[in-house]
């Protein structure tokens, strides 16, 4: 009988306790998976967020991403346009707002978008704003919880006031919806109208042209995104360029650091814990089959293939822990998810878990390793048992 | 005589980053080329308040007298700059009355936004992850309880035929029973306040690890009698629980079987 088998067949001996420590592993093996999940799943989100708007390089006035305007960006805007291996710009100016149609009213995040090819929103129904000379009738794209709030869809019209300093006593401008579209950055509470950015100057009630908070650039295919970010800060070095993987590096640094540090002091710990207990199951579970380990030593069966049934025993209920353990923690991590995307002004699409094969690969690493190590001691003393001595204490016992 | 450049207060880490000291004059300017500056002496050094919301930015900051502010940072050429301010915070007598001061000021002067500093949504960031955390632990405690219970079934199981002998001499099924739930107990309750002797041993070091890491006097972690009063509180149904549970099998059987006949 091969090791495999005598392990099987300890197993299905003991089932009860097999059973829980199985479930056991496969609860904190859920714990495990989702940490692994969450160590990397804020980045990966955040990551797909930004190069879904199709610009991969953007400008802002300072450090950090504080949305305060960019002095002259008309002037800047044009000036990248013109630069080598820049495919595509806009200059985008985010502004507190007032929206109405009909009785229904409320706070709105409006956003102007400068002429450019592409917006950075997705059109999921209607069209996209087009271009059109300063003066023209406005035209919005609005988010896919607009239409059911304010009861207007494409081809409605909505009253739209700018309220940058939260007030403002001049008329509401009116605007043609276009098109619905998702705005990957907007919150899941925040309404959003989209228009062009001389349509926003006309909301705000000002003269001189909006200045952009962000200008987002498109490079060219083949064209290097860093040398894009040199070539804007040697023109303008009063505002900050980053590349897209510079921005995921920041958010890394900076906004990420508490969901990564609770993952890793977590998967430790879970880690430890079911080497710890898996370790204990089976210590105490040799201790309680000595005679019958001593009676399989005295029948003939070698040394190592008792040491390789303790191995396989630990596999069996590690590995299945930690299979179970993985739609388990796939469905932990939705709940967890929903939970923690309660947090207020978070993007609709940012994930705090997100799945990748990596997190799969270690999970199952992990717990290769635990396995081996949980094993070892107790194989360690049934191979090193007394065979005789045992076999009469236990029958004189 | 020059009169003397107006005092400042520079934060704890600008102070060691740029290695000044009380007395010192430093000039700031508003601009990265270095334009439109001012010099101000350093009469203080003070420890910025510690804000979980921005625990990993670097705190270089500098206090200065509003009017000194708006003399370095107002745009010349609008004159209305220089009379505008971000915010103004005001502490009420009756802190009651928050509500109907904001309302009453938000009507008489249409132009500001008045919100009661309660109504900032940091806290709801803190209820979530609170939130999280209490869905962790419950997760572990789930885990927890199922080795426990296969702890308590070995146990169980090694104790059998002297389950049997103590059966066999009368001693009822609830007396057994009820020595279970009381080893069960002690064990959760053993193993409880080992892991809160173990949470106040690291809650030093792993303060320490993250004031130093991010330069903060923010705490991390505090063990409450609170917190290991619910430890406990948790753990002992669930030792009394499981105890019960891996020994109910023993108590139910025949006495014979339990001697293999």
């Amino acid at each position: 009988m091969t090791p495999l088998a005598l392990a099987w067949r300890a197993t299905r001996q003991y089932r009860a306790r097999a059973v829980l420590a199985v479930v056991g592993v496969a609860v904190i093996g859920a714990l495990l998976f989702d940490m692994l999940l969450l160590s990397r799943g804020l980045l990966v989100s955040f990551g797909r967020l930004l190069s879904a708007e199709g610009f991969d390089i953007r400008i802002v006035a300072t450090q950090g991403f504080a949305r305060i305007g960019i002095p002259e960006s008309a002037a800047l805007v044009e000036a990248v346009r013109r630069m080598p291996g820049v495919a595509d710009t806009a200059a985008i100016a985010v502004e507190a707002g007032d929206a109405g149609v009909g009785a229904a009213h409320g706070h709105v995040t409006l956003i102007g978008r400068s002429r450019a090819s592409a917006s950075p929103w997705r059109i999921v129904r209607g069209a996209d704003l087009v271009d059109s000379a300063p003066g023209a009738g406005c035209e919005a794209v609005v988010d896919g919880r607009f239409p059911s709030q304010f009861h207007a869809d494409v081809g409605g019209s909505v009253r739209v006031l700018g309220l940058p300093g939260g007030a403002s006593a001049l008329p509401p401008i009116d605007c043609r919806i276009v098109g619905v579209a998702d705005f990957g950055f907007s919150a899941s509470g925040e309404r959003t109208v989209a228009m062009t950015m001389d349509a926003l100057q006309r909301a705000l009630g000002t003269t001189h042209g909006a200045d952009a908070q962000v200008i987002l650039i498109a490079s060219a295919a083949g064209a290097d995104p860093n040398a894009i970010v040199r070539a804007v800060g040697r023109l303008r070095p009063d505002v900050r360029a980053y590349s897209n993987a510079e921005v995921v590096e920041q958010f890394n640094r900076n906004g990420f650091a508490y969901f990564r540090q609770i993952s890793t002091v977590l998967s430790t710990l879970t880690t430890v814990f079911a080497f710890l207990l898996v370790a204990t199951l089976l210590t105490v579970s040799v201790n309680q089959r000595l005679g019958e380990i001593a009676a399989l030593r005295a029948v003939g069966i070698a040394r190592h293939r008792i040491a390789a049934m303790l191995f396989w025993e630990s596999a069996l209920l590690v590995g299945g822990g930690a299979l179970a353990a993985v739609p388990l923690g796939a469905a932990l991590a939705v709940g967890l998810d929903r939970l923690l995307r309660q947090m207020p002004g978070l993007p609709d699409g940012l994930h705090f878990f997100v799945f990748e094969r990596r997190a799969l690969v270690v999970h199952l690493l992990v717990f290769g390793v635990t396995a081996a190590a949980s094993a070892a001691y107790p194989a360690w003393l049934a191979a090193r048992l007394p065979i005789a001595e045992t076999l009469r204490r236990e029958v004189v016992g | 005589m020059l009169a003397p450049s107006p005092g400042i207060l520079i934060s704890r880490q600008l102070a060691a980053r740029a290695h000044l000291q009380v007395g010192d004059e430093v000039t700031l300017a508003t601009e990265p080329q270095g334009g439109r500056t001012a010099t101000f002496r350093v009469t203080g050094v003070y420890e910025p308040t510690p804000d979980p919301m921005r625990f990993t930015a670097e705190r270089i900051e500098a206090r200065l007298h509003l009017p000194d502010l708006v003399a370095l940072a107002a745009d010349g050429s609008d004159p209305g700059d220089a009379e505008s301010i971000g915010r103004i915070n005001v502490a009420l007598t009756d802190p009651a009355d928050t509500h109907a001061f904001a309302a009453d000021l938000a009507s008489s002067v249409p132009t500001v936004v008045v919100r009661p500093a309660s109504d900032f949504r940091e806290s709801d960031v803190f209820a979530v992850i609170d939130r999280f955390h209490v869905a962790i632990s419950i997760v572990t405690v789930v885990g927890a309880t199922a080795f426990l219970l296969a702890l308590m079934l070995i146990r169980a199981e090694e104790r059998r035929e002297t389950v049997g002998v103590m059966r066999l001499i009368g001693i009822s099924q609830r007396s057994l029973l009820s020595s279970v739930a009381i080893e069960g107990c002690a064990i959760a309750i053993v193993g409880a306040a080992f892991g809160i002797a173990l949470a106040l041993a690291s809650e030093r070091a792993i303060n320490h690890y993250f004031q130093t890491r991010y330069d903060t006097a923010l705490v991390f972690i505090r063990v409450t009698a609170a917190i290991a009063v619910r430890a406990v509180v948790v753990a002992a149904p669930l030792g009394v629980g499981a105890g019960i549970a891996a020994s109910w099998t023993l108590l139910r059987r025949n006495v014979l079987s339990l001697f293999r006949r």
